[in-house]
């Protein structure tokens, strides 16, 4: 899904920069300092010259499909889908919570179906169609999973907020039953230490009545 | 003070401003920064915890593909300590700076950092460092009452009467000992520091929960002045406390950053989340009550000891809340410290009144159960009318009444006493109560708030939202006092170059910022006055400021509301872009003579279910009631009580990070094996607020309510769990093994 700047350009600073004046600020270093972004909106073209990064000895070519995208990048053979998402495509949404599979803030959808990204070798990764809550909505243009957590205040801190959206939308696709208790044991790999669990609960159901 | 009490917003559940970021992956966490020319660094931890350094090799790692450079003591480069602290500035928990000596304290402790283009090589280096130690037998031990103290006797916190004499002549008394493992504050954002150098100024994006600290620490180890150094945490993935100062990794990225005069990114592993980054320390508490025959409290003595690290003196403060909750006549608190080989503990949400009030709200549950008295009963019995430990009046208390409608809305009128006596769907039930009380405190705090040509605000201000609704919050404050609609008002925090603001912690943002916010809102108000009699082709020309006033964004005649212009209107007639005030807002902690004892209260309830037949506990239901002054806005405030019982169950029932006795390392250094509730355990949560404004404190009445909501829930829950089972668990957390001890019940109901 690509992104229409135009719709999504934040109103306030929280998200005014975008990532072109933001790398362009960032080269000159004393500049960065005076401008510190508060939010990344990465288009793909911008996305995709950032992928031009240089080829260390010891990387390899690899490329991955990221929402709707190809990203032909250089990697470190034993780079996770994580770290490759994060640190070379710089899609920084999705978040390290533990790097063990144990926290659900790096989940992403492979081929439609939710994933720990921090337990997927980007390498193994070339023909699959990868998701992140980039691929989902932008700030002005949100999907419904998305606009129902602002809602219901599905979060505080938000740091685990992309996986539990990226889970919730997975989830509302796969086989459970309609109440309470089934979202919270589905959504259960998704750790918010924040404990906004009721709320989390009331923007999923919110959205199951919806569809 | 003046008192603000209509308002169309605040008290107004109100959207997150910032919440189309969070939820679209945007906002900006430290360690999502990148820059161009970006390193990763990977610290070398101690794989002992008591010890020193005898040799590291780092010739392998060295030549290791992609490795920039490998530092450690000898050459890191300068790293000084800090001078003593002074208010909020200059804390630090971890006062040695990494790689000083050779000698290990801790397990995990940094003996080298490894600088590499990818993470990846950098990990994978940091791992062929060879480091060998002269290993010493680390102390690690749980049990801390009875072993020597860092001070010769256990230090009196806080002293009236004669506690002595009233538990001798005593008609009741409980006598109990309580224990709290230590427990790890695991936000799930890691700590991160990405340091960007670039020959004069440091640019450090941080975990930060108080920018400004962490600037004036930084700029003290870097020997650099305090202008040449600029932290950043626009957004934080919380912290608990953990983040409130800095830990060591901070400076290992700027020192790297330094040396290499390339960005550094450092980010902590969840396993060294649990090493050096902080987190509560086990705790020992031993408890004395003393009653008359109808409830009336004569005694309450408390002596707490906690862990602390070889270097460092942490004190939990167990006592905080036990000198004024109740009427007693005779009190006695005491605290001590025991060293232990670990990191340095710190503080974790709602620090001494938490566990302190486990001990002493267990206490009073058993005392009731000596009594034979409704728990709620005794608690309202020993309500006392001042805090009687300063000898001042309470600012604004409500206790009794958060204990009778907690009491009502949890139906605690159909309680049987006896254990084991209420049964539904085949299962024992359990009941328990606890109240609680969390301080409340303004701290000092500047803000600027500007009126714009194109119609918005811009209020700014150097403290941060991790999570409790600050960016709102400050919104919300400007639209009420300039009638500019929340959508319209930009607010910038988290970075330690705005006016110096409070640290999040201690519950004490939303109380800090209303004065110093609102009086810049004014302030920039009256700059747009002036401005509108002095500009040429204002319609206001010639007018006096004071004939004016600034309402709903438009500037008018007094009372006049068809003289309206538009505030952006009057600011492109005098061709101006902005105006803008500044605040200043004085604090209220550490006042030599204060007039109010300032808190919040509230009361818990909690319902267990246990099936003895596959041993399984609940928390199945909790009822929450807080006075904790004006809410400014409902919807997050509701979500952090919740989200506070969540972690009190987790408190009550799974955490505990575990010393290996041996190694002296946190054995359960993981998220699945460091357990914290997950959605499947959180049970129905009903949180209610009396709402009555405190305008001792601010204008708004507002006072916080970050913290409170973790205060007593683990009391409510062992209470029910006693109540279910007859099983006193004075060990958290609740194990099965604990509750399989009970007599099995044959009641055949
Ligand atoms: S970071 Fe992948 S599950 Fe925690
Ligand atoms: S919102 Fe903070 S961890 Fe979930």
């Amino acid at each position: 899904m690509a992104f229409d700047e135009k719709e999504n350009k934040p109103k306030t600073s929280l998200g005014r920069l975008s990532r072109r004046s933001f790398l362009s600020q960032a080269g000159a270093m004393t500049a960065a300092a005076a401008v510190a972004p508060l939010a990344s909106s990465p288009s793909p073209a911008q996305t995709a010259k950032a992928d031009a990064t240089p080829a260390f000895p010891g990387t390899v070519s690899v490329t991955l499909r990221v929402n709707g995208e190809s990203h032909a990048i250089q990697i470190d053979p034993r780079a996770t889908l994580l770290d490759t998402l994060r640190e070379t495509i710089h899609l920084t949404g999705t978040k390290k919570g533990c790097d063990h599979g144990q926290c659900g803030a790096c989940t992403v959808h492979v081929n439609g179906r939710r994933i720990n990204s921090c337990l997927a070798l980007a390498a193994m990764q070339q023909n699959a169609e990868i998701t992140t809550i980039e691929g989902l909505g932008g700030p002005g243009k949100l999907h419904p999973m998305q606009d129902a957590f602002v809602e219901h205040d599905g979060f505080q801190c938000g740091y685990c907020t992309s996986g539990q959206i990226m889970s919730a939308v997975a989830m509302v696709k796969e086989p459970w039953g309609k109440t309470d208790g089934d979202v919270r044991e589905a959504m259960s790999g998704n750790i918010c230490r924040c404990g906004a669990y009721p709320n989390i609960v009331a923007a999923v159901q919110a959205v199951r009545r919806m569809s | 003070m003046d008192q603000i009490s209509e308002s169309k917003i605040i008290g107004v559940a109100t959207r997150r401003v910032d919440g189309p970021l969070k939820v679209s992956g945007a906002a900006m966490y430290a360690s999502d920064h990148h820059f161009p020319g970006l390193l990763f660094a990977w610290p070398v931890c101690a794989t002992i915890a008591k010890g020193s350094i005898s040799s590291l090799d780092t010739a392998e790692a060295e030549k290791m593909t992609g490795v920039v450079a490998v530092y450690h003591r000898t050459n890191i480069g300068p790293l000084y300590r800090v001078p003593p602290a002074s208010g909020f500035s200059l804390i630090l928990d971890e006062k040695r700076p990494p790689l000083e000596d050779d000698e290990i304290r801790y397990y995990g402790q940094y003996v080298a950092v490894v600088v590499a283009n990818t993470v990846e090589q950098a990990r994978a280096a940091a791992e062929s460092v060879k480091v060998t130690y002269n290993r010493e037998k680390p102390d690690a031990d749980s049990k801390l009452r009875g072993s020597p103290l860092t001070t010769e006797k256990p230090e009196e916190k806080s002293k009236r009467g004669d506690t002595a004499a009233a538990l001798r002549s005593a008609k009741v008394k409980v006598d109990s000992i309580y224990t709290i493992p230590a427990e790890t504050h695991n936000p799930i954002e890691l700590h991160a520091s990405v340091a960007v150098y670039d020959g004069q100024k440091f640019t450090l994006y941080e975990t930060s929960q108080a920018v400004v600290n962490h600037r004036d620490v930084l700029a003290q180890m870097l020997g650099v002045p305090p202008e040449q150094v600029q932290v950043i945490t626009r957004f934080l993935g919380s912290g608990f406390g953990g983040k409130l100062w800095p830990w060591p990794q901070s400076a290992l990225a700027a020192a790297c950053a330094r040396n290499l005069r390339r960005p550094v990114k450092l980010v902590v592993s969840r396993q060294m989340m649990f090493q050096s980054v902080g987190h509560r320390p086990a705790i020992e508490q031993r408890i004395q009550l003393a009653a008359d025959l109808d409830g009336r409290l004569t005694a309450i003595e408390q002596e707490y000891v906690n862990h602390t690290s070889m270097l460092d003196d942490y004190d939990e403060g167990c006592g905080e809340i036990t000198p004024f909750i109740y009427s007693t006549p005779n009190l006695l608190v005491t605290g001590g410290l025991a060293r232990r080989n670990v990191g340095n503990p710190t503080a974790m949400r709602g620090p001494g009144a938490v566990p302190g009030l486990f001990a002493l709200e267990s206490a009073m549950d058993e005392l009731a159960v000596s009594l034979k008295m409704d728990p709620v009963q005794l608690r309202l019995k020993n309500e006392p009318e001042i805090d009687e430990s300063l000898k001042i009046p309470f600012s604004s208390r409500h206790m009794k009444e958060c204990l009778t409608t907690g009491a009502e809305r949890f139906g605690w009128a159909n309680r049987t006493a006896e254990v084991g006596s209420m049964k539904r769907d085949g299962l024992t039930l359990g009941w328990g109560v606890a109240a609680c009380a969390w301080l409340a405190a303004r701290t000092e705090t500047e803000a600027s708030v500007e009126l714009k040509q194109d119609g918005t605000a811009r209020v700014a201000c150097g403290t941060q939202d991790i999570g409790g609704g600050t960016y709102t919050v400050l919104a919300q404050i400007v639209s009420h006092e300039t009638g500019i609609p929340v959508g319209k008002i930009d607010v910038v925090l988290g970075d330690s170059a705005l006016p110096s603001g409070p640290i999040s912690g201690g519950s004490w943002v939303t109380a800090s910022v209303t004065p110093a916010v609102l009086e810049a809102a004014r302030n920039a108000g009256q700059r747009l006055l002036l401005t509108a009699v002095k500009s040429e082709n204002s319609p206001f020309k010639g007018r006096k400021p004071g004939e004016l006033e600034f309402v709903g964004g438009m500037v008018r005649l007094k009372g006049q509301a068809q003289s309206a212009v538009p505030m952006a209107e009057v600011l492109r007639i005098a061709k101006i872009n902005s105006v803008a005030g500044t605040g200043k807002s004085a604090g209220t902690l550490g006042a030599a003579k204060p007039e109010f004892s300032f808190h919040s209260y509230g009361a818990q309830f909690a319902e267990v279910t246990w099936q003895p037949e596959i041993a399984r506990l609940r928390v199945n239901r909790v009822v929450t009631v807080i006075d904790a002054g004006r809410i400014m806005n409902p919807r997050p405030a509701r979500n952090q009580i919740e989200g506070a019982v969540v972690m009190g169950i987790g408190m009550a029932l799974f955490e505990e990070t575990m010393y290996d006795r041996r190694s002296g390392a946190p054995v359960n250094n993981n998220l699945a094996d460091y357990v914290m509730a997950v959605n499947a355990d959180t049970p129905q949560i009903d949180v209610a607020f009396l709402d009555y404004p405190d305008y001792k404190l601010n204008a708004l009445g507002v006072r916080g309510v970050g913290e409170i909501g973790l205060a007593g829930i683990a009391a409510a829950i062992t209470s029910a769990v006693y109540h279910a089972t007859g099983i006193r668990v004075r060990d958290l957390p609740v194990r099965i093994e604990d509750l399989l001890a009970m007599p099995r019940s044959d009641s055949a109901d």
